[in-house]
């Protein structure tokens, strides 16, 4: 394991933005390509947005956690992370992840969350029980040789 | 952000500067239709070369001025949007296309 972190964050809007500075900073010691590094970032604000906006419905007293590691096999690095909420649950995960789908589409959301992360990232797998929470868990080798 | 409007023209334009996601979404989308139903324009230019990052929700809050726009009559024009975002708009539109 090259490295590994884990951090728990209130569900507040707030950390959004901060999430994506511990992504960046956590791959910086890589060569990581910037479209590889933008494509991660939207992958994990992608999630935990989903957290706070539909697994906690905005309840900031509220925690998510996250957890991310780097690691190398065959001299290739992969980024592995994980995002958990112990919030309502997903009913429908087949519905949730159809792309376009949202069920609050008078937010103007675009419903592309899921179908963001399962572009951006090599696997997303999506486990969740209804009542308490939900975790998805990403993965993407990068293209770039440890240097 | 930052906002011009011209008067002989009727154009607004507008120049997004920050992050675009669910959070900068909410105080955006208040200010913009401000401008918006404030100016009347016959045309409202959106312009994106200085964001630097935005995820779906920038997806959705881009639709919703484009469906302002349309309501009152405007024409909207989304400019300078880099790799990325029209990464996450072409994405959008092929999924809209398949569904």
């Amino acid at each position: 394991m090259l490295n590994e972190i884990y951090i728990k964050i209130k569900s507040c809007l707030d950390n959004i933005s901060l999430i994506r500075v511990v992504v960046a900073s956590f791959l910086s010691g890589t060569n990581i390509t910037l479209d590889e590094l933008q494509d991660i970032k939207t992958a994990v604000s992608e999630a935990v947005t989903n957290c706070i906006e539909h697994g906690y419905e905005n309840d900031e007293s509220k925690y998510i956690e996250v957890e991310m590691k780097l690691a190398e096999v065959d001299q290739m690095i992969y980024y592995w992370v994980k995002v958990v909420d112990k919030g309502i649950g997903i009913e429908d995960i087949e519905l949730a992840t159809t792309p376009t789908y949202t069920n609050k589409p008078e937010l103007e959301h675009a419903g592309m969350g899921f179908t963001i992360m399962e572009t951006f990232m090599d696997e997303v797998q999506i486990d969740s029980a209804v009542g308490e929470g939900t975790t998805v868990t990403m993965t993407k080798k990068l293209k770039t040789i440890k240097s | 952000m930052t906002y011009t409007y011209d008067d002989n023209r009727s154009k607004l334009s507008i120049v997004l500067d920050e992050e675009i996601d669910v959070n900068s979404c909410k105080t955006l989308r208040t200010i913009i239709d401000g401008y918006i139903m404030r100016y009347s324009p016959k045309v409202c230019e959106l312009d994106l070369e200085k964001v630097s990052f935005m995820d779906s929700s920038g997806i959705g809050f881009v639709l919703g001025r484009k469906n302002l726009a349309d309501m009152l009559n405007c024409k909207f024009n989304v400019v300078n949007a880099n790799s990325n975002v029209k990464k996450l708009m072409q994405l959008y539109d092929k999924a809209r296309r398949g569904a």
